[in-house]
């Protein structure tokens, strides 16, 4: 190889590696992290649910996509707490119960504003996170998981039976769509969208888009804070964070509230949603399931996140109802035939949901414990981005 | 010259109390001596410890009755011909299950500890948390593939039917006491979780290998320099522990129903019961234990059912803002 044209590749290196560092910066930027949730928050329903081809070959709809995306806050809210702090708590059906509880109860009671209710909701969550994680953090480690398990159990027992003349018992709370007031007094949360209807629907999904938004650029600007980072660090290693001068209680306990407070925030929606609360909202299957999201999502990644309610929503909803596999209708027009392969009985997956999930589960926990599918994401990124550059 | 009567019956409802509240108790120790000692000296977070619940209960179901299944399992052994009707199950009696359900469950239990533990010992506590707790999810999923999710519940075998108070020399003690009406069956628990817990104690405390095993809880590194494997003693105590749950399960299947998704509920209070004694101390558990049966049993008899399940809750966290490491326990776990 001539020098000419080492200079020349090692000059569009350089410029390609110009490009690509605007670009990490850019990605960097808090306005255009919220931007782009935006975005995306905008064209999930269409793409999942309503887009030709894709949502076909998907199966989606709309309510699957708003209960994906209600979730989506959860885990963030959950993984805050987990993946950035790593204090793993099984007790969050509480804050995410307890959430949907309040906002129930303050539409029942008082005001059926969804507003009302979301900030209810997670004012409640956070001040419940307050109590239950200034007991629970005076232990670390297991104790901590086992700890606020129990403490979620406790509340799942109280809404039960002792309760049941304020949450309903074992039926769950019935709120009822009536009870719902419209959204600032005037837009009916089932209206659809002016313009952008065919995009996103109702008003329901942009009310729960909208705190998607809103929870991503919180949580965005909580971990990308000196405060965040305290988070991190304690993670990494709460003694040296400790012996730094650091007030490591405090900043668990607030990582503890500011996660249940999210948390709240998302069983306020889902109470909204579903205008109802199941007492299971509160048992540790619902804490359970948070976890499984977070695992397979990628752990202590933020927009991973959602992406693991999203697998779980789907795997959980679509997987059972798939007897028949869809194929593309495009295929159709070419080769003339049957549309769709009927699975046989045997390799029916309708009861094999669950057990699915628990494999993929057991799988990440095993092989990419941080990593998760936002993890394997950003491998393939990496990779592309190293191709790019020439340095293979 | 007359008795009483007042006090005696107080005291006959007293005793009846404390039976059912031992009861409740004993499957709560049975859990948590296994969890206890795993946790104590294998330094290990069995979340899967309440499907090895599930495991012994169900299994229990299949050698003692011929039960119907509304899962998977009938079908597949009709398929092959092994089975005509739509039962299940061996009919072999509730002692023939007494005998098998352990020691296969302490089979299980080894296989988990060489293939699931093992591999995870040096992973932080939340891996191990994680991985048992999926373990715990596909357990119980395979069970509800096999044999359906509707409740199921093991008969009381015919010998312990009926009321103790027939039962000789017991039953007059029992009449002493002013008690009315306390099943036999609640005396056999309580009976078989004493023994067996006993033996563990014994195994523990008395034996060359409980020095081994007590030795490694304490500083495992150095037991290991001194020439002794702790591998070995490390399995046979996951065993052990195992073999207890699946008691656990067996005891409790004709005590409260059981479902696929039981092992987790009562994963909790098992847990808790170890936390409340401490961990690492057989005694503890069966201290934690004896108080959280007790105070559910109180709770129900004094009137407040409804608040019986969120009692123990209440007072694992009293006990946990007054003593962190536990009533027995002695050192404080970070």
């Amino acid at each position: 190889m001539s020098d000419e044209t080492r200079v020349e590749r090692e000059g569009v290196a350089t410029e390609r590696e110009g490009l690509l560092a605007t670009w990490a910066e850019l990605r960097e930027r808090e306005s255009v992290v919220v931007a782009g949730t935006a975005l995306a928050v905008l064209l999930f329903p269409y793409l999942f649910a309503r887009a030709p081809v894709v949502s076909d070959a998907l199966q989606g709809y709309q309510s699957l996509a708003e209960l994906i995306l209600i979730w989506g806050i959860f885990v963030i809210g959950y993984d805050l707490l987990h993946g950035y702090t790593g204090l793993l708590s099984f007790g969050h059906a509480a804050f995410w119960g307890g959430g949907a509880y309040a906002a129930g109860v303050f539409a029942a009671n008082v005001s059926g504003s969804p507003l009302a209710m979301l900030v209810v909701g997670t004012v409640f969550a956070a001040l419940l996170a307050w109590v239950l994680g200034f007991l629970s953090l005076r232990r670390g480690g297991i104790y901590f998981a086992i700890l606020t398990l129990a403490f979620a159990q406790m509340l799942y027992y109280m809404a039960l039976q002792p309760l049941a003349s304020i949450t309903g018992g074992d039926n769950g709370l019935g709120i009822g769509r009536r009870t719902i007031d419209p959204l600032l007094g005037f837009i009916p949360l089932e209206a659809g969208v002016p313009v952008i209807t065919e995009l996103v629907s109702t008003w329901m999904y942009m009310l729960i888009g909208g705190a998607m938004v809103f929870t991503v650029a919180v949580a965005y600007r909580v971990l990308n804070s000196p405060y965040g980072m305290v988070f991190r660090a304690i993670r990494e290693n709460e003694q040296r964070a400790e012996f730094v001068g650091l007030n490591v209680w405090r900043y668990k306990l607030m990582a503890f509230v500011i996660s249940g407070a999210i948390a709240g925030l998302a069983g306020a929606l889902f109470a909204i949603h579903n205008a109802r609360v199941p007492v299971e909202s509160l048992f540790w299957t619902t804490s359970g399931e948070v976890v499984i999201m977070s695992v397979i999502g990628g752990v202590g990644s933020l927009f991973g996140a959602p992406l693991g309610a999203a697998v779980y929503l789907y795997i959980a909803n679509v997987i059972p109802g798939i007897r028949e596999v869809m194929l593309f209708t495009q295929i159709d027009k070419l080769f003339p035939g049957p549309q769709a392969v009927v699975l046989p009985e045997w390799a029916n997956p309708a009861p094999y949901w669950h057990l699915i999930l628990g494999v993929l589960f057991v799988a990440i926990v095993v092989f990419f414990p941080r990593g998760g599918v936002w993890g394997g994401i950003k491998d393939l990124r990496r990779t592309v981005a190293e191709r790019l550059r020439g340095d293979r | 010259m007359t008795l009483p009567v007042v006090p005696l019956q107080v005291a006959g409802d007293l005793v009846r109390l404390v039976i059912n509240g031992i009861t409740t108790g004993s499957i709560y120790i049975l859990l948590a001596v296994g969890l206890s000692i795993i946790l104590g000296t294998l330094k290990f977070v069995n979340f899967a410890h309440g499907a090895l619940y599930i495991v012994g209960a169900y299994l229990g179901l299949i050698i003692a009755q011929q039960p119907r299944f509304g899962g998977k399992l009938p079908e597949w052994l009709q398929d092959l011909g092994l089975i005509d009707g739509a039962t299940v199950g061996l009919g072999w009696g509730y002692l023939a299950a007494l005998v098998v359900v352990p020691v296969v469950v302490f089979v299980v239990g080894l296989l988990m500890e060489r293939f699931v533990a093992q591999p995870f010992y040096d992973r932080p506590d939340t891996d191990q948390i994680l991985l048992t707790f999926g373990l715990a999810l596909i357990l119980q999923e395979l069970f509800r593939v096999l044999f359906g999710g509707q409740s199921q519940s093991i008969a009381q075998p015919p010998w312990a039917e009926g009321s103790a108070l027939g039962l000789p020399l017991v039953g007059d003690v029992l009449r002493f006491f002013g008690v009315s009406g306390v099943s036999t069956w609640r005396l056999v628990i309580i009976l078989i979780t004493a023994v067996l817990v006993g033996i563990v104690y014994l195994l523990i405390e008395y034996t060359d290998f409980g020095l081994t095993v007590r030795a490694g809880t304490v500083d495992a590194e150095m037991v290991e320099l001194l020439g002794i494997r702790l591998s070995r003693p490390y399995l046979v105590v996951f065993g052990i522990g195992a073999a207890l749950a699946g008691v656990a399960g067996l005891v409790g299947g004709p005590l409260v129903n059981f479902n696929p998704d039981y092992g987790g509920n009562i994963l909790v209070p098992a847990f808790l019961t170890v936390v409340v004694g401490g961990v690492g101390s057989i005694r503890g558990a069966v201290l934690g234990g004896l108080l959280f049966g007790l105070v559910q049993a109180g709770l129900i008899q004094f009137g407040f059912a409804a608040w019986s399940e969120v009692g123990i809750y209440a007072m694992a966290a009293i006990v946990l803002l007054v003593r962190p490491e536990g009533l027995l326990g002695d050192e404080v776990v970070a």
